[in-house]
């Protein structure tokens, strides 16, 4: 049984912890292309905070900036 | 991303005036063009009354998608010191101003450290490079250890073959040797047995 259940769980039962959350960061900006651009995927499409691990706070704030990224041209709206 | 502050935080001189950054694309073009249309967007702020804080030249950059058929184009970035009153009037200039592809005109928030994105973009972009050139390295390594391998083996190879033909030589040798030292006995005449 004891098995059974370690093959059910996760590789890694630990929580994810929000990045920007540990910097400690108050304002994500647009103009910050390398820390945006680990957060879009392939197709250009904003990761899931399941996928991430980013709380709600960061996240709205990242996606607002990733918007305004995708209007100036520096990341794709869809690829 | 907190970076280590460099510049100083942004506080409004008066009560009356609000910082705000404008970011400007413009295609490539040359260094004429270029020059007049930076004097352009300059001048509508100062039309304004707006007052000059920062200045970030991002240089030429590739394009995520094609903006009016142009996949390059140059940003640069402003932050002014203006009436908020007076926003709208540069924001609708900028719209009508030929050779500007797109601008922004945000508020950013209290407390904004300027950072000078051309410059950490570019420390990034090495970063990057390094990156990639460690992959490399570590790709040529393994096949150098491969080819050592290979001819290790090969030269381990070649070792046993050559023993194995010198022992196949030396044999009949031998036995040759034998049989011409036994013919030589028994065709000796001196042997009385």
């Amino acid at each position: 049984m004891a098995q059974q259940q370690n093959t059910q769980r996760r590789s890694d039962p630990r929580a994810k912890v929000c990045p920007f959350c540990g910097k400690g960061t108050k304002y994500v900006d647009y103009k910050d292309y390398p820390t945006l651009k680990p957060y879009t995927d392939y197709f250009g499409n904003i990761r899931a905070r399941y996928y991430s691990g980013i709380c709600l706070k960061h996240q709205k704030m990242l996606r607002h900036a990733i918007e305004l990224a995708r209007f100036m041209g520096m990341l794709a709206y869809r690829k | 991303m907190v970076y280590p502050r460099i510049m100083p935080t942004l506080e409004p001189s008066t009560e009356d005036v609000v910082i705000y950054e404008c970011c400007v694309l413009y295609p490539v073009l040359q260094q004429k063009d270029e020059q007049a249309v930076l004097k352009e967007v300059e001048g509508t702020f100062e039309e304004v009354g707006a007052k000059q804080i920062a200045k970030d030249l991002w240089g030429r950059r590739g394009l995520a998608y094609s903006i009016k058929g142009n996949t390059e184009g140059n940003f640069v970035v402003y932050y002014y010191e203006m009436d908020p009153s007076k926003v709208k009037e540069t924001d609708t200039a900028l719209k009508i101003m030929k050779n500007v592809l797109r601008h922004l005109i945000v508020k950013p928030p209290k407390g904004y450290v300027i950072q000078k994105y051309s410059e950490l973009y570019e420390k990034w972009l090495k970063e990057r490079e390094t990156i990639d050139q460690v992959k490399t390295r570590e790709k040529e390594e393994k096949l150098k250890d491969q080819v050592a391998k290979r001819a290790k083996q090969q030269a381990r190879r070649t070792d046993e073959r050559k023993k194995t033909e010198v022992a196949e030589v030396k044999k009949p040798m031998e036995q040759a040797d034998l049989t011409e030292k036994l013919e030589k006995l028994i065709s000796d005449d001196t042997l009385d047995l």
